[in-house]
């Protein structure tokens, strides 16, 4: 019941991920066919999407952060096991558990500074610089949400480690 | 302390993250938080969630998501399937014949997607089975296949010059033109040396009976053409200053899915997938450039990579004894390290050093790919070695043992671009002079 609300949690974010990159696409496209519209049909043609390179960066923001979690429990995340393949499955176990334990203290120390730094711009009504002002709060909101998943990720990977007694992410193996 | 005691803790530390195992990311962001926390004085908390913020939103890495999906979309379609048909025609005559299949599929699977790892997998399932079947000899099909595909990471677009760039904050328009002229030179070296081994030994290279009329050569590649023509317009727009990378790069997704459906096997859920993968490959990417932004502004509080450059400095080294020694570090690194690792972690921490001794970033930037490659190849953590184990069942110390002579060229490469600079920059110096 929780494996499957969580891991439908993941993949949400994922999916939030796939979209934003989608409408990056999307909008750099129809600004580049204004471009070819304006060269075509001359100044009078010429139209500008407001501040779209602001948005671009901003859904990338999104993407990278969403996808986060996903990307860990797909093992998609680099990680170097020459080493640890190598060893003991005990020993393999004890150093899984104890990158976990690492990588879900520091998730969660960036978390907690993200969300301040998000209070912060809405707190300082801080906005972006572009001809469309978007108060910096809103996409920042994507990096909490996504950073708040990659934490539940690590915990949620170290319980189920400690309770299998084996590391429990598959490594994709790509590079 | 001092700073090479300083400097040799913060390798310590770093080495003993990512032997246990650590994510490459996470063993950046901690390595990161342990020096700000140790030698230097500054609110880390903070600066640590400006930097995630600061180096997740550019419009110039916006090009890096887009150019994964381009490759993956054409990666699920008829493209790589028609690869070995569409080129095998023109090469029966060549010295070496098919054996060029090799070298020229890669480089033209290359040119769409970053990744070397998935040219070698792509090319490789199509031709080492047709190379086997007509008796082609197997150190050169493997040695062809795992050298060829290390092309992917400098013909444009490359995923690894839009690290480099984002990290250096290079131009990387003028980083994808700087990587042309090499590209074509690894091309031309890799096919010299396998006309010259069948030249030497023409026994070793099976007879090709069938010959094809010109006619029937088109009909073959009829698939291979608008790829081609695809690629030529992403590079063309750049170069002409049409567009930008982040552009071209959004028109090439729209092509390479319209180019996908209408050659048929592609379908709405291998868009699907060609996206999820995409959206993964680059949150990894992504997320260890973010780990890489905050190493760099670390280390720039502990002060080190500075006081670095000024003892290296201080040396009077010339810029050829500096290559030399970071060629060696590199291909040491690169044999535990992946390609993106390497050229984040340089960034973060040699950048500075190699400016002091005079060296141009850019040109550093291509020679840095370069060296990359050669690590692909290199046992006992070479991703293409890895794949391509994977792919022929073949032990991978033979794999690398066939690779030997790729390695051997990319070195010739790098010595050639080291002594006529020109290479990399003479194109986008002609492009910002147009």
């Amino acid at each position: 019941m929780i494996r499957r609300l969580l891991d439908t949690l993941y993949l949400a974010g994922g999916a939030v991920a796939a979209l934003a990159i989608l409408a990056i696409c999307l909008l750099v496209s129809a600004q580049v066919s204004l471009n070819i519209l304006a060269r075509v049909g001359g100044p009078a043609w010429s139209y500008t999407i407001p501040s779209y390179a602001d948005f671009a960066g901003f859904f990338l923001a999104a993407a990278s952060f969403m996808a986060l979690a996903h990307t860990l429990r797909s093992g998609v995340h680099i990680r170097v096991n020459l080493l640890i393949s190598r060893l003991n499955p005990r020993a393999t176990w004890a150093l899984e558990i104890f990158t976990l334990a690492l990588a879900a203290a520091l998730s969660a120390y960036a978390t907690r500074y993200a969300i301040g730094l998000t209070y912060e711009s809405w707190d300082y009504g801080d906005m972006s610089s572009g001809i469309v002002a978007v108060p910096l709060w809103i996409p920042q909101l994507f990096m909490d949400a996504g950073l708040v998943l990659l934490t539940l990720a690590f915990l949620d990977t170290l319980v189920e480690s400690l309770r299998a007694r084996r590391p429990v992410i598959a490594d994709a193996g790509e590079s | 302390m001092s700073d090479p005691v300083v400097f040799s803790i913060l390798l310590a530390v770093l080495l003993v993250l990512l032997a246990a195992g650590t994510w490459v990311a996470v063993s950046l962001l901690a390595l990161a938080l342990f020096a700000m926390t140790v030698f230097a004085n500054a609110p880390q908390g903070l600066v640590l969630a400006t930097s995630l913020w600061g180096h997740s939103h550019s419009w110039s890495l916006a090009s890096l998501p887009l150019f994964i999906l381009m490759g993956e979309i054409l990666l699920r379609s008829r493209l790589s399937q028609d690869m070995f048909s569409g080129l095998a025609p023109w090469l029966g005559r060549v010295p070496g014949r098919l054996l060029h299949v090799n070298v020229l599929g890669c480089a033209i699977f290359a040119a769409v997607s970053g990744s070397s790892a998935a040219t070698a997998a792509t090319i490789g399932r199509m031709s080492v089975p047709e190379l086997t079947e007509r008796g082609y000899p197997q150190s050169l099909i493997l040695g062809t296949l795992a050298g060829s595909a290390t092309l992917g990471f400098l013909i444009p677009p490359s995923i690894i010059l839009i690290v480099y760039g984002v990290a250096t904050e290079q131009s990387i328009a003028r980083l994808f033109m700087a990587g042309v002229l090499p590209g074509v030179l690894l091309v031309a070296l890799f096919g010299g040396y396998v006309s010259l081994r069948a030249m030497l030994s023409p026994s070793i290279i099976p007879e090709e009976s069938q010959s094809f009329t010109l006619r029937e050569k088109l009909h073959a590649s009829r698939r291979l053409i608008p790829v081609m023509l695809l690629i030529l317009g992403v590079i063309g727009s750049i170069y002409s200053g049409v567009a930008s990378p982040t552009d071209a790069a959004a028109v090439g997704v729209i092509l390479s899915t319209v180019l996908a459906f209408a050659s048929g096997g592609f379908n709405w859920t291998s868009f699907r997938e060609a996206l999820m993968s995409a959206t993964r490959t680059s949150c990894m990417i992504a997320f260890i450039l973010m780990g890489a932004a905050f190493l760099a502004i670390a280390m720039g509080f502990t002060g080190i990579p500075r006081n670095l450059a000024a003892w290296i400095g201080g040396m009077e080294l010339s810029p050829a004894a500096l290559l030399v020694a970071l060629t060696v570090f590199f291909i040491v690194l690169g044999c535990f390290l992946d390609g993106i690792s390497v050229v984040v972690l340089t960034t973060s921490i040699i950048l500075p050093m190699v400016e002091a001794v005079g060296i141009d970033p850019m040109w550093f930037g291509i020679y840095l790919v370069l060296v990359v490659e050669m690590s692909q190849i290199t046992p006992p953590v070479g991703f293409n070695l890895f794949v391509i184990q994977g792919l022929t069942g073949v032990n991978i110390l033979r794999v690398a043992k066939a690779a030997l002579p790729f390695f051997g060229l990319l070195l010739l490469a790098v010595l050639l671009i080291s002594v006529f600079p020109g290479l990399v920059t003479w194109l986008p110096q002609a492009m910002a002079n147009r």
